[in-house]
């Protein structure tokens, strides 16, 4: 190393060079000559000198602590909107609510004593109580008004107390006791045999039992479907009730696989499918006049429907053979070469479909549903739609979820309450989701329009949690439902997840690297002279 | 080839008159010399409004039917196009070029709405879903590809005056769309025979997309019979296409071309040079090549669509009487007696073959004279600024042409109105020429240029239409994949009458950097900044010394104490094996 030719080098301040000779003579073996000539120590440096060094290292440090530091944390921060974080988590663990369904049942009793009615109902409520172990799924009994008006006007009325009552009994003398209930109106008839009046002394009436009983039974499957809904959901073990026997929960299963989502609207498509030139039209407006209209009328105040229809020729569907085995029906619907490409809207399709062919499937029948999707009838001869048109009337009702037994209006108010029920379970779930997402991802940024989604979402959760079981309810915990989806999916939020840390090293290695290592060697080294200089002082 | 557009005019007319038939299809073929075909396919189907209102689709689609519906819209033209037509040795263009649109996609509707914004609203949502149905990147129309069309569009349809004020013209290109089999299969499923029965089932990808020029159309109009209140929406699909004749007769599965082995040549033996191993190519000009329908398409015709009911023969062919055209059976001829034309009803069982031998005839039938001629090519050069010329001439002797000239140019190329020119014939004559001029500038980012010129060629003249224009430099993000290919410019389109024409798109080559710049100018500016810090720290906080007392930074010493360490460390491993041994 010879430096003849520089007159200056520029030195570190401080390491103790003659430690090194030293420790190098040492390490050296013992016949070598140490070639290092004898340095010439330089001048000790003045105090004055040492302090400005200091001032220059704190100035540089002070400029990047102070000014690019909070620079670089503004400009590379993400934004986050705060959410509600508790509240959301307590809403999907069911503590903000408790999806409760107070069915109010009046009963219309016209030939008995007041007093009669009142201890009547009393029993009736007790053999009720006794009966229910679900206690989200609660059936309230309590006396009509108006005990003699309404018998008088019957149906007309029962229609304006839809909106609250969810079924009205009416007792009725016979000579034997049997329930009845009407096709076109939330109404049972009760017929009790004269003996059958219970006595105000005993405790419990034959006639109270039965029609608790009956009761019972006609709400089993909504029960069964919210306590379903309940254990599906994360709800806390304790609000759902006992496990449902497991044939029982398998079509349950079954039962939520096959309905649609609830959407305020659908689109109803029938569509006729043939495989050569004929038949090229069908008398379809007739048909849906007569067999559908009035049906999709009745759900008119849970779903509108838009329907259209189209003939489609020479269609092969996916599947060849005169007998269609199980397996093969998914298979059927050849969706390359069909068009039923979904509608533009923002409304679910429901596809309708009527094959012109002799084929059957396996073991009889000629129709079949396809879960969230529609269904289809194979049939040779489309002159009369009667048949299609009925079994497509029950594929719809199937379709969006409404139970198998009951009369047409309580089936459809089951479906109220149920849909409401999925649809608040649905969106507390996905607030839930959200909450989980953000605490586990923090570097995703989380724009205002996700916080204004959850707001949205809680406070229509509160008002459909309020009025649950009714119209405002469904509707309410369709907009929280709709909102919560909005909210999860938004699309910024995710931007930065696929940002790899690799790219922040590129960008930042070629600038810190050679800056920094410098500020923090100065740093040490100046340290390291500090402490020197205090030992040899000491 | 008068007599060929007359039948199109008549057609036009019949379907017009005849609106009660819901639907008719057919294929008109035109021999073009050299041993090229026309194939032009025509299918209209009728619903009446009142049915389409009700969602109740019987020949008219319903997926088309439910988007037109959802985005409001009136009336639809949309084209896929592929290839140049060759107008100086093909003649005009099939329907006059009107069933016609630019290299790629070419839309334009007519959209209902109270405002502005509410169409723009509807073509956006019209675009998008049109763009999941044919398969094109149709929702790449954004507000820089779309214009509004003052002078150059018509409505072919007949609206009803109290919406008229309502509608909205939009116009969208997308030059750089390839148009291939994925847009031909939605468009047969459209066709009420599907590509099963009638004259669509000779449509196949392989040989659609292998022609010189190729063009498909869907147009969708109301159409109202004067006097009675009832309308009818009509949907026309056409597809034309030019072949060759000799390219589609190779084998499909062995396409490669192949000389023709020496005993096949047919040489002008009255050469001098003629023998065994020079030929000269005899003159075929009066030979007429000999064709099948099933070596053109692939396969037979597959009978007639039963839907087909009007009684219009479905297939045509424009040949003189002369030339020999033999069909298989249950085809019935039709000859034309006064044009070339000669037509075949069909039979809907049996397939249809048509035989065309080799034939030697003078007699052709003659080539329809365009209207215009019509070329437009960048002149110029540099990274910088460019120009177009647009050669636009009028090839009749004695009529002057009326046209509207309207171009819709990407905002990166950035248009000098002053430097417009209208040369005729050479001569600066510049007042004549241009009669009217609508022009809207672009907004960077936001919307193209729209330059509409109404120009008057008078008979057997040549206008030369000049323009500067800049080339903007522009973001990093906004570079297409492939920037090095170029820019797509959407075609220019003529419109004479209601028949409208189309230049080729053309090719732009804008400044391309280099795209690992950001990462360049990165490490540069770093290396900079720590150059420049590095230089005024270690002034400020190094001392300065004489050489001789400065540290000596000894490499030996180093290595020596290294090898100390690694010494020290194997000498404490190899003890501590030792010690394991002896346990």
């Amino acid at each position: 190393m010879s430096a003849s030719s520089q007159a200056l080098v520029a030195s570190e301040p401080g390491p103790d060079i003659y430690d090194e000779n030293t420790k190098q003579n040492e390490d050296a073996p013992a016949n070598a000559v140490s070639a290092a000539p004898k340095r010439k120590e330089p001048p000790p440096e003045s105090s004055e000198s040492i302090r400005q060094r200091g001032y220059v290292i704190l100035s540089f440090w002070a400029i990047i602590l102070i000014i690019g530091l909070p620079i670089w944390w503004k400009t590379t921060a993400i934004y986050r909107a705060r959410l509600p974080l508790d509240q959301m988590m307590d809403w999907a663990d069911g503590r903000a609510c408790r999806p409760v369904f107070p069915l109010r049942i009046s009963i219309e009793v016209d030939s008995l004593q007041d007093h009669e009615a009142q201890h009547l109902l009393r029993t009736t409520q007790h053999a009720l109580d006794d009966l229910n172990d679900f206690s989200a799924h609660h059936l309230r009994l309590e006396l009509s008004p108006s005990n003699a008006s309404t018998a008088a006007t019957g149906l007309s009325t029962g229609g304006v107390e839809n909106e609250e009552l969810a079924l009205v009994i009416r007792l009725l003398p016979g000579i034997t006791t049997k329930a009845d209930l009407q096709s076109y109106a939330p109404i049972l008839d009760i017929y009790y045999t004269p003996n059958q009046i219970p006595s105000s002394s005993s405790s419990s009436s034959s006639l109270g039992n039965y029609i608790a009983n009956t009761l019972r039974g006609m709400f089993a499957e909504e029960q069964a479907m919210i306590a379903y809904l309940l254990s599906t959901s994360s709800a806390p073990p304790e609000r759902s009730p006992k496990a449902l026997a497991p044939e029982v929960a398998e079509s349950l299963a079954k039962w939520t696989t096959r309905s649609m989502k609830y959407s305020r609207t659908y689109h109803l498509t029938f569509s006729l499918f043939t495989p050569t030139a004929t038949p090229s039209s069908w008398d379809i407006e007739a048909a849906l006049e007569e067999h559908m209209k009035p049906l999709l009328e009745s759900f008119s105040s849970i779903s509108n429907f838009t329907i259209d229809t189209q003939v489609q020729l020479y269609a092969t569907p996916g599947v060849s053979g005169d007998i269609l085995k199980k397996e093969d029906l998914s298979g059927f619907i050849n969706a390359a070469e069909w068009p039923l490409s979904p509608s533009i809207g923002g409304a679910p399709t429901i596809n309708f479909i009527v094959y012109v062919g002799d084929m059957e499937v396996e073991g009889g029948g000629k129709s079949w549903l396809i879960p969230q999707w529609g269904g289809v009838v194979i049939q040779s001869d489309i002159s009369d739609l009667r048949p299609a048109m009925l079994i497509f009337s029950n594929q719809l009702i199937s379709l969006l979820g409404a139970p198998e037994s009951g009369s047409l209006p309580l089936r459809l108010m089951t479906l109220v309450r149920v849909r409401s029920a999925g649809l608040l379970l649905k969106a507390s779930g996905t607030m839930g989701s959200l909450a989980r997402l953000t605490l586990a991802l923090p570097s995703i940024s989380i724009p205002r329009s996700v916080a204004e989604g959850v707001y949205t979402t809680i406070e229509h959760l509160r008002k459909a949690c309020d009025g649950l079981g009714g119209q405002e309810g469904l509707e309410n915990a369709r907009i929280a439902e709709e909102a919560a989806e909005k909210a999860f999916f938004e699309k910024s939020m995710v931007g930065q997840v696929y940002f790899p840390d690799e790219h922040k090293l590129a960008v930042y290695m070629p600038l810190l690297g050679p800056v920094g290592v410098p500020l923090v060697m100065t740093v040490l080294k100046e340290a390291r002279a500090w402490r020197k200089r205090r030992r040899g002082g000491r | 080839m008068r007599q060929f557009h007359s039948l199109l005019l008549f057609l036009s007319l019949f379907t017009l008159s005849v609106a009660t038939s819901d639907y008719h299809e057919q294929l008109l073929l035109t021999p073009l010399h050299p041993s090229l075909l026309l194939a032009s396919f025509n299918f209209q189907s009728n619903t009446t409004v009142n049915s389409f209102e009700q969602q109740n689709f019987r020949n008219f689609p319903r997926s088309l039917g439910q988007i037109l519906q959802h985005a409001n819209t009136r009336e639809l033209h949309l084209r896929f196009s592929l290839g140049r037509w060759d107008a100086e040795s093909w003649g005009a263009r099939p329907w006059g070029g009107a069933r016609e649109g630019g290299t790629g996609v070419e839309l334009w509707a007519w959209v209902e709405a109270e405002t502005d914004e509410e169409a723009d609203g509807r073509w956006l949502t019209l675009t998008n879903a049109l763009s999941g149905l044919f398969c094109a990147s149709l929702n790449f129309i954004d507000s820089t590809r779309t214009t509004r069309p003052v002078m150059s569009f018509q409505p072919s349809g007949d609206h009803k005056n109290s919406s008229w004020d309502n509608l909205h013209l939009l116009h969208g290109t997308l030059p750089r769309e390839v148009v291939c089999t994925e847009n031909l299969t939605p468009f047969l499923k459209l066709l009420p025979c599907k590509g099963k029965a009638g004259i669509s089932s000779l449509l196949d990808g392989h040989k659609l997309f292998d022609a010189s020029w190729q063009s498909m159309s869907i147009d969708v109009r109301p159409v109202c019979s004067a006097g009675s209140n009832d309308c009818q929406l009509q949907i026309t699909q056409t597809i034309d296409m030019v072949l060759d004749i000799q390219r589609s007769k190779r084998p499909r599965d062995n396409p490669i071309p192949r000389p023709v082995p020496n005993e096949e040549l047919r040489c002008d033996a009255s050469k001098p040079y003629h023998s065994e191993d020079t030929c000269f190519p005899l003159d075929t000009a009066a030979q007429e090549e000999g064709w099948t329908l099933s070596q053109i398409f692939g396969h037979p015709l597959k009978g007639a669509c039963p839907l087909a009911t009007d009684g219009i023969d479905p297939v045509c062919i424009n040949v003189p009487h002369a030339r020999q055209v033999f069909a298989s059976e249950g085809s019935h001829e039709h000859l034309d007696p006064n044009g070339f034309m000669r037509c075949f009803q069909l039979d809907p069982e049996k397939e249809l073959e048509m035989i065309l031998p080799q034939q030697e005839i003078t007699e052709k039938a003659p080539l329809e004279q365009p209207l215009l001629y019509a070329e437009r090519s960048f002149i110029g050069y540099g990274q910088e600024r460019g120009g177009v010329q647009a050669i636009l001439t009028n090839p009749s002797p004695t009529k002057a042409v009326d046209f509207v000239y309207m171009e819709s140019l990407p905002w990166f190329m950035k248009l000098y109105l002053h430097t417009l020119k209208a040369k005729i014939n050479g001569l600066d004559t510049h007042k004549d020429v241009i009669q009217e001029m609508y022009y809207r500038p672009a907004l960077d980012r936001k919307r193209g240029t729209q330059l509409e010129v109404r120009i008057l060629i008078p008979a057997n003249s040549t206008v030369v239409l000049t323009y500067d224009f800049e080339k903007a430099i522009l973001r990093y993000t906004e570079y297409p994949p492939d920037a090095n290919r170029g820019f797509d410019v959407a075609p220019a389109v003529i419109t004479i009458g209601n028949v409208s024409i189309r230049t080729t798109s053309l090719l732009l080559p804008l400044p391309t950097p280099d795209f690992s710049m950001p990462y360049n100018v990165i490490i540069l500016t770093s290396t900079v900044m720590a150059l420049s810090f590095g230089f005024v720290f270690n002034l400020l906080v190094r001392r300065f010394v004489a050489v001789d007392e400065a540290d000596q930074w000894d490499v030996r010493a180093v290595r020596l104490k290294i090898a100390a360490l690694i010494k020290a460390k194997l000498k404490r491993f190899r003890n501590a094996e030792k010690a394991e041994k002896r346990e």
